[in-house]
């Protein structure tokens, strides 16, 4: 420290908040007593004008260099303190609150008692500040693009709100369309479903110069920081492009057949196909999983559309943000949960909502196992709720609603099908709540079940369901055509791969954890990633939807400045100190912390961008080598101190 | 340290970390919520961030108890695990303060939420009256067997 610390002390009364409880006058007497305290002052409202131009007066007439305000919290005032002493041409972090108020003149009532105690809090703040050293913000640019990974309704909605204000934005999808679950399922309100939304959204997304959509695409390596990541993208081939005119002869010719994983394995596609009518980018694809490239495809294209020399290829990338949207998968019901895997009229709500999409193999129609069934069960939370052992606890959000409303259509258009839904609670919230009366109405039969769940017997005769009914206490069985097993959703299979690459975290469920639930929502621990849409639990289209505008807003109030702020308060290594050891590296959450070799000696090194300034390392350095500015161990050991009257050496 | 009636109020050093709990002190304030003043609060960004050095020096310098204060496991750590670098640091400590002669309820590692303003108000509380009965710290220095 080069110059002998000049304290200014400065006492509220906020009107009687403080000085009715607090003797103020003696507070401030008190604090002219202290080391390195050059005035001291007390005034009915200081952060009023004439109370901050009071403070700013002192500093130019009595030469401080430091200052402290005995007042409220900080979290109401220090900005304002800051802003002001940084007016009078003091750095602004050679400011020290001392809340008299939150905790002590509003929590105690003895005045003698709590002006002692106020006496202690200055006298800490004080201490504090003699040890306050100035700290300078730094600026880096910030490129004002975005990388969006996951084409589903969460990530194209960012991606349209980030491209309307201006952004460059790279929309990564996995698959060779985007759209993700949505353009396949899904119930939205009764006149629209999932598929009607993703088509609008096609649409803009067409017209959109600035969304670049990659799809066959994952993202293979992410460094860097907030304004500047550099992402490395790998382009897995297509071998079709966009000279394809959809005519579909190569399907024909193809002799590669695999389940269509776009009807959830209802029917077979070859390895040459269209996932759906209206896929974007609108031409076929290759799957270059199964392709033998045997060359047919090729010989029959009359355009010119194939080329099965294509490689796969690597791009870099660099983006202010990234917004993660990949989504999740459906819960995989294991073979004979339910009967699952023994009968061919057992299939899940994802495959029935194909089904009945006028795209299906059945045009539409309920044709299960041949015919139009009789009667049809739907079981409800498989896979969610503890249902069964490999069930999650959680409920999956979606199945009531969309079950409930798959449930009305077949009854409106097969009246003579008996529906049966069996349920442990509905959960058709908000005003999807409508839809649950409707079907009551329609004469949709609903059975509930507790925690004995439904048996389901495969005979000779047909299907059958045992189940506790719970309302009316007896054990009944339904003969059933076919059953709808109500799957719930799981964390993407790939999750492992995303938080290796983004470090992101995960939470107890499988799914990837927010910052802060309340006050961090929407945002990724590390600064400049977004979360949206089902990869942070289970949502509905809609909610999806949201998250994906919420998590744009984000990103753009990040970027739009074209630069970003980096708070001073985070690590700061001494390296004479630093021996190297690397305990910092391991306990840092962000990753900010590496081990550099400087002149031939390991040296920790502090990713500034990627610091959110916590202080565990600072906690953990043994040699007291890595520093937590604005709370460094000489400042709250002075703290600590001052509490008894002791003091830190400057 | 004692009152003017000559009874023992002991001292309590507090580090509390900036989103949790120092926020529930700050409501416990702006509720107009009432408790002994016997606690000295320290702001820290996060528990994690707490040396079990600073502990030693306040009972050194004379602390009667210390409480260190972070928000709740498992997710509501703004810096996504500091709270459990304090849970770790923290359990470990309190096995070395009996070596030291200091009463292993001397020390408290205590989650707080934003919200809960009452809960800080019962944990002054249940610490005051605790440190109370067991009296000043008397550090025992004498090497046991």
């Amino acid at each position: 420290m080069t110059e002998e610390p000049r304290i200014g002390v400065y006492v509220c009364h906020c009107g009687f908040n403080i000085a009715g409880t607090v003797d103020v006058k003696k507070v401030a007497e008190f604090a002219k007593t202290l080391p390195n305290v050059v005035v001291a002052k007390d005034y009915v409202f200081m952060c009023s004008e004439p109370g901050q131009d009071l403070i700013k007066a002192d500093i130019k007439a009595h030469n401080l260099n430091r200052v402290v305000v005995s007042a409220c919290s900080p979290s109401l005032h220090e900005i304002t303190f800051r802003t002001a002493v940084s007016e009078a041409g003091l750095n602004k972090y050679l400011l020290e609150m001392a809340n008299i108020r939150e905790h002590c003149s509003w929590v105690h009532h003895d005045k003698e008692k709590a002006t002692e105690k106020a006496k202690e809090i200055v006298r800490m703040a004080v201490a504090k500040a003699r040890h306050l050293e100035p700290l300078e913000e730094l600026e880096v640019k910030a490129e004002p693009s975005a990388l969006v990974l996951g084409g589903g309704v969460a990530g194209m909605r960012a991606a349209l709100e980030l491209a309307n204000y201006g952004f460059n934005v790279y929309l990564v999808e996995k698959a060779p369309t985007i759209g993700g679950k949505a353009a396949l399922i899904g119930y939205i309100d009764p006149k629209t479903k999932g598929p009607d939304v993703v088509s609008k959204m096609f649409d803009r997304i067409k017209d959109c110069p600035r969304i670049q959509v990659l799809t066959n695409a994952e993202l293979i390596q992410l460094s860097g920081f907030a304004g500047n990541y550099n992402a490395k993208i790998r382009i897995n081939p297509r071998y079709v492009n966009e000279k394809c005119t959809l005519c579909g002869e190569c399907e024909e010719v193809c002799p590669i057949e695999v389940s269509n994983e776009y009807n959830f394995g209802l029917n077979k596609r070859k390895a040459i196909f269209l996932p759906f009518s209206n896929a974007y980018p609108p031409y076929y694809a290759i799957d270059y999983r199964v392709c033998v490239k045997c060359g047919e495809c090729e010989k029959v294209c009359r355009f010119g559309a194939i080329n099965l020399k294509e490689e796969p290829k690597t791009i870099e990338l660099k983006v202010g943000s990234v917004i993660i949207a990949t989504g999740y998968d459906p819960y995989r019901p294991f073979k004979g949960e339910y009967g699952y895997g023994l009968h061919q009229n057992i299939i899940t709500l994802f495959q029935l909502e194909r089904l009945l999409d006028p795209e299906s193999p059945t045009k539409g129609e309920l044709i299960i196992g041949g015919k139009v069934p009789k009667s049809i069960a739907f079981i409800q939370c498989v896979g969610s709720r503890n249902t069964t052992p490999g069930a999650k606890e959680y409920c999956s959000r979606m199945c009531c609603t969309t079950a409930i409303n798959s449930a009305i259509k077949i009854k409106e258009k097969y009246p003579d099908t008996n529906v049966y839904i069996l349920y442990k609670d509905i959960m058709t919230y908000g005003s999807d709540e409508t839809l649950y009366e409707e079907a009551g109405k329609k004469l949709v039969q609903f059975i509930k079940f507790e925690d004995k769940i439904p048996k389901v017997s495969i005979t000779p005769e047909g299907l059958f369901i045992d189940v506790f009914e719970y309302t009316i206490q007896e054990n009944i069985r339904i003969p059933v055509d076919a059953i709808v097993l109500s799957i719930g959703m799981l964390p993407p299979r790939d999750i492992e791969e995303l938080i290796a690459v983004t470090r992101v975290s995960c939470g107890g469920e499988g799914f990837v954890r927010e910052a802060h639930l309340k006050l961090a929502p929407v945002e990724a621990p590390t600064k400049g990633i977004f979360l949206a849409g089902c990869i942070t639990g289970p949502k509905n289209i809609l909610e999806s939807i949201r998250m994906g505008s919420a998590a744009a807003a984000k990103a753009m109030s990040l970027l739009s400045k074209g630069k970003i702020t980096i708070e001073p308060m985070i690590a700061q290594v001494n390296e004479e100190k630093c021996s190297g050891c690397a305990i910092c590296v391991g306990v840092c959450p962000y990753s900010a912390i590496s081990i550099k070799k400087v002149n031939g000696d390991r040296i920790a090194y502090v990713e500034k961008a990627l610091c959110m300034g916590c202080g565990t390392c600072n906690a953990a350095c043994p040699s007291g080598a890595m520093q937590h500015l604005g709370f460094k161990d000489i400042q709250l050991l002075a703290q600590t101190r001052a509490v008894f009257g002791g003091e830190m050496n400057v | 340290m004692s009152d003017s009636k000559g009874e023992f109020e002991p001292k309590i050093v507090v580090y509390a970390c900036n989103w949790c709990t120092y926020a529930a002190t700050d409501l416990a304030g702006t509720s107009r919520m009432s408790y002994p003043p016997n606690v000295r609060i320290i702001r820290v960004m996060c528990s994690g961030r707490v040396d079990p050095q600073f502990v030693l020096q306040a009972f050194a310098d004379g602390a009667d108890g210390v409480i260190v204060a972070g928000c709740h496991p498992p997710a509501d750590c703004h810096y996504i695990e500091g709270n459990y670098k304090a849970y770790r640091r923290f359990e470990l400590f309190r096995k070395l303060l009996e070596t030291m002669g200091i009463e292993q309820e001397r020390f408290r590692l205590e989650w707080i939420s934003a919200a809960e303003a009452s809960r800080w108000v019962q944990v002054v509380n249940e610490m005051v009256a605790q440190l109370k009965k067991l009296g000043p710290l008397k550090p025992n220095l004498e090497v046991r067997e």
